[in-house]
């Protein structure tokens, strides 16, 4: 534990409260009010991962991204007001690992920074483990011979059938499976009514493995045709 | 249909009733009906002739004026003839009045007899009269003759006697010395003796003479005996028995291997033959008219239904194009003027049909040296009468149709050949741009004039020409023929040039206007004109026009430009308004999801932090959801687009809301198609609008009752509608979908008051059709998608 993590806002009380939030889970937390002197802390600290706002004065959040990019590889998560699409793609362009908009939920910016934090440090143990067997996608890791399925290299656990579910999933991500097809190759046989059953399940997978599943980026609904898994872009 | 059929038995029975009715008909109509033969006036006229031709035969007379005759043509002499022999005579040839049948058996009896050639032969180079023993040896000849040849008939028994010595006699049955005993297949007996004539007819005596005057009214008997129609005494000194049979039967001979085999007279038989018939014909055209009336009555009742078949086959006719019917009608007038003129032609002994279209033509052409038409009126009548009824029928029904298809069928010509042209020809001319249009229509106007020209310049020159040959005054007329038709094609083509041109302008005008309309209000060169700000149109007629329309565009330009501006201004402060109330918001969701684990604040106050968690949460939605709404109304909502089953997505949306909808007082019905809707829209957005659509039945639905989903894939289009019915009562006039507007006005649940807005707003920018109605209680919204095309069959298909 003590995991230095570093917290860039111009309203203090984000700050303050995001501090609060992280201390509450073990981390030890920086803080920085603008780009400039987030830069500076980052030049003078050790720092494992940088939680950072986009509308500053100064330096603005994406420009400060760029700037630690050139120097250091760190998990680094945009924290934005700014809610489209566009935006979160042109966060994530510029060198960062997460978006997360605001007004945030503060169980699913713990979580988020948990994952980054486990991803950076346990990526070494999983290049080491990189067979056959193994599928990746983004911070989710599927063991096809123990039909184990990791997030942010632990274990999840999965009933028989949602771990079917995720075998499907994983073996082929971004393709959709309408309800059907997942019902005939997970239960073996033909069903009518199968959107609920398979909604069901969908859910219960998601609310293990999602970080928050109200907003799931992985197991996802393609509506009018079917479920899919996301392909995450993988990361170093 | 019960009409169809009345009229056309009323029309049969009335055209054969007319054709087939004998004279006397209508007089005595129970003479023509009754089925016993001898109670016609015919077998009286047969039986009172051949009394008269045996009375001939008898007195050695038989032939006499006949022979006579033939002595006045054959040679110079005359002789006068008494009037009974001649009356004999005339009856003996009763052609009058006699079916062709019967005359020409007895046109064929004389010829077959070789009576004229015998006469001829022997008599003719005669140059004085045959004494009186001669003329007796000779009717004795003829009439032995005519005995043999009718004595087989023994439809007709008869014995002549004279003197008390059977002359003649063809049965053995007939008795000579008055005792009347008839056989019983003869019921029908007349005896002629001392000039009286006694009838009997089935055993009982006839009154024949009544008050003893004959009048000649066809009522009596024509037999001699009546006070003012007595015989000499010669013939009172005959006797002659006539025996008619009950059922005339047919007698022939046979002459196997000689020539054919030879018909005895048969007349009674043919007789029979004939009344049967006719009283049969008559008898069914009675029946026909009577049927025919009762159908007309019947359909006269039931005239509805009549109206209504009338209006199907106007239906039918319709549809048969205006050349054909007319083509028909020609053709029918035609084939009625042929067959008059062909009946004319037989009539009058014209039987080349070549002869008689020659005749036709000539007639046609040069009235006055044809047929005199009066003379042909009455003749003309009976030829239409003569017509078989079949034809009438067919006549009848033809004019009834026509008249029934203009009556039902407003402009019939308009469903034609011609008219199908003309149409086709119009729908191809609106296709074509205006100048070409116009150009089309101004050469047809030029050629038309030129043929005109071309007429006119003919005319001058042949005027020309015969000035010229006529050494005068007329040649002049030619030149001015000439310059005249030069002149007008000029003008003409000074017409034409001025109308293309302004086509053209016209053609530039609506262009611009389109343009205006699809909302390309950008100037373009091609009309501002060029640098030194000349119009393209300068001097033409439409100048001014197109000036104005530049000021149209000027001002739409501008007052689009204006409200586009303010709309990205509207987003613009919208979105900022968001984000600067985010941040805020961020802080205060922060802060009280500490105070919530705060555990040792007192209960009051959790209650307080509670109370601020809500409504933060609900601050957050709103603040969200009106930056879609403004997104979406502005048109800057970025979409995706995709081809997607709209049950599998209602059934997804109800799946991903199966906890809600499970913790709910309503129940959700569906009746979703398992076969695929496809239909184009954007997944995401749909799935966002039925999960409010959702939402809002949930939550404004009366506890217990039922919220109706259902999808129809109707035609091209695809239709969901959700169904529930309000705890509240609803507001009659009340514009849901207007933004912060929510079922209830106390604003103190959850929802945002834009739940209705955003459904509205996303479905339409997905292209969809987004409607909602109340009716009482019950608040209905239904989404409806054209169903993408390529998807159509295989839906179909499924369905």
């Amino acid at each position: 534990m003590g995991d230095c993590v570093l917290v860039v806002d111009d309203d203090r009380e984000i700050v303050k409260a995001i501090g609060i939030l992280l201390e509450g889970e073990g981390y030890e937390v920086l803080k920085a009010y603008d780009g400039l002197q987030a830069l500076d802390i980052l030049s003078s600290r050790q720092v494992r991962l940088v939680l950072i706002d986009v509308m500053m004065p100064k330096l603005d959040g994406l420009s400060a991204v760029m700037r630690i990019r050139e120097k250091q590889n760190i998990p680094i998560i945009v924290l934005s007001a700014k809610s489209e699409d566009t935006d979160k793609v042109l966060g994530l362009s510029m060198g960062a690992d997460d978006y997360v908009t605001k007004p945030y939920n503060p169980q699913e910016l713990a979580a988020r920074v948990k994952s980054q934090l486990r991803r950076y440090t346990m990526l070494g143990d999983i290049n080491a483990g990189n067979c056959a067997d193994e599928l990746q996608n983004g911070r989710l890791l599927y063991r096809t011979e123990e039909k184990t399925l990791y997030a942010d290299g632990e274990p999840v656990k999965l009933t028989a059938t949602e771990t079917k579910i995720i075998d499907l999933f994983m073996r082929n991500p971004g393709r959709v499976f309408p309800a059907e097809e997942i019902y005939r190759r997970v239960w073996n046989e033909d069903s009518f009514a199968s959107e609920n059953t398979v909604m069901v399940h969908i859910r219960r997978i998601r609310e293990k493995v999602e970080l928050n599943p109200k907003e799931p980026e992985y197991i996802k609904v393609v509506w009018g045709i079917g479920y899919k898994m996301e392909k995450q872009e993988k990361r170093i | 249909m019960i009409f169809f059929a009345g009229a056309s038995l009323t029309l049969g029975g009335t055209v054969s009733l007319l054709q087939n009715m004998p004279g006397d008909f209508p007089q005595r109509p129970d003479r023509v009906l009754q089925a016993d033969y001898q109670q016609s006036n015919r077998f009286r006229g047969y039986i009172s002739g051949r009394l008269e031709t045996f009375l001939a035969m008898a007195t050695d007379s038989f032939g006499n004026d006949y022979c006579n005759y033939y002595d006045y043509y054959g040679g110079d002499w005359i002789e006068s003839t008494t009037e009974g022999t001649a009356t004999v005579t005339q009856e003996l040839v009763p052609w009058e009045g006699m079916p062709l049948q019967e005359q020409a058996e007895w046109e064929e009896w004389y010829y077959n007899q070789g009576i004229y050639n015998d006469w001829y032969g022997n008599w003719q180079d005669r140059k004085d009269p045959p004494t009186d023993e001669e003329r007796a040896q000779r009717c004795r000849n003829i009439a032995q003759r005519y005995h043999d040849s009718i004595k087989k008939d023994q439809n007709l028994l008869y014995s002549i006697a004279y003197n008390g010595k059977v002359l003649y006699s063809n049965s053995e049955l007939l008795p000579m010395d008055g005792q009347l005993t008839a056989a019983e297949d003869y019921n029908f007996l007349l005896q002629y003796a001392e000039g009286k004539v006694r009838i009997f007819k089935d055993g009982i005596e006839l009154d024949v003479y009544g008050d003893g005057y004959y009048r000649d009214n066809g009522s009596q008997w024509y037999v001699p005996g009546y006070r003012n129609f007595t015989v000499d005494e010669d013939q009172k000194k005959a006797v002659i028995y006539i025996a008619a049979a009950r059922e005339p039967v047919l007698y022939s001979e046979s002459a196997y291997g000689r020539s054919s085999y030879r018909l005895m007279d048969n007349g009674l038989y043919w007789m029979q033959y004939n009344i049967t018939v006719q009283r049969n014909l008559l008898i069914h055209s009675l029946i026909c008219l009577t049927a025919g009336l009762a159908l007309l009555l019947a359909a006269l009742l039931c005239r509805r239904s009549r109206r209504e078949a009338r209006a199907d086959i106007a239906r039918f006719t319709g549809k048969i194009w205006f050349e054909a019917k007319i083509l028909v009608g020609i053709l029918v007038l035609y084939l009625t003027f042929l067959g008059i003129i062909m009946w004319l032609g037989q009539s009058y002994g014209y039987g080349d049909l070549l002869y008689i279209m020659e005749e036709t033509a000539c007639w046609l052409e040069e009235g006055e040296y044809g047929y005199d038409l009066s003379y042909m009126i009455p003749s003309l009548g009976r030829a239409v009468c003569s017509l078989p009824a079949w034809t009438w029928l067919i006549l009848f029904w033809l004019l009834y149709f026509a008249v029934n298809d203009l009556r039902h069928n407003k402009k019939v010509w308009t469903h034609g050949l011609i008219a199908k042209l003309h149409r086709a020809y119009t729908a191809r001319d609106l296709d074509q741009p205006l100048p070409v249009k116009t150009a089309r229509r101004n050469a047809a106007a030029f050629i038309a004039a030129a043929l005109f020209g071309v007429l006119m310049l003919a005319g001058g020159v042949t005027g020309f020409v015969q000035g010229v040959r006529n050494g005068g005054a007329v040649w002049g007329l030619g030149i001015l023929f000439f310059l005249i038709l030069v002149g007008f094609l000029i003008l003409q083509y000074r017409i034409g040039v001025k109308n293309m041109e302004t086509a053209r302008d016209l053609e530039l005008l609506s262009g611009r206007i389109r343009d205006i309309r699809n909302g390309n209000y950008a100037g373009s060169n091609a009309l501002s004109g060029d640098s030194a700000g000349n119009s393209p149109l300068a001097g033409h007629d439409l100048e001014s026009t197109m000036a104005e329309l530049e000021d149209i565009r000027h001002g739409m330009a501008s007052a689009v430009d204006e409200q586009m501006k303010s709309e990205r201004m509207k987003v613009e402060l919208i979105a900022n308004v968001s984000h600067d109330i985010k941040t805020p918001l961020t802080s205060i969701i922060s802060y009280v999801q500490f105070l919530k684990e705060e555990k040792e604040l007192p209960e009051h106050v959790q209650d307080y932090v509670k109370i601020l968690d809500e409504k933060s949460q609900r601050l957050k939605n709103m603040v969200q959801d009106v930056f879609a709404v403004s997104k979406a109304a502005s048109g800057e909502l970025p979409m995706q687009m995709e081809e997607l089953d709209f049950g599998k997505l209602l059934r997804q949306t109800l799946a991903d809301m199966e906890e809600q909808i499970a913790n709910s007082k309503v129940t959700f019905r569906t009746e979703i198609p398992d076969a695929p809707v496809m239909i184009l829209a954007d997944g995401q957005r749909m799935y966002r609008v039925f999960q409010n659509l959702f939402q809002n039945a949930i939550q404004y639905s009366l506890d217990g009752s039922r919220v109706f989903v259902t999808l129809q894939a109707d035609g091209c289009m695809a239709v969901a509608s959700v169904k529930n019915t309000s705890h509240q009562e609803l507001e009659k006039d009340k514009d849901f979908t207007e933004r912060f507007t929510r079922g209830d006005l106390s604003r103190t649940d959850g929802g945002s008051g834009l739940g209705l807005s955003i459904a509205q707003s996303f479905t339409e920018a997905c292209g969809g059709n987004f409607s909602w109605e109340t009716n009482a209680d019950l608040f209905v919204v239904t989404v409806s998608f054209r169903i993408a095309e390529n998807a159509v069959a295989g839906g179909a298909g499924n369905a």
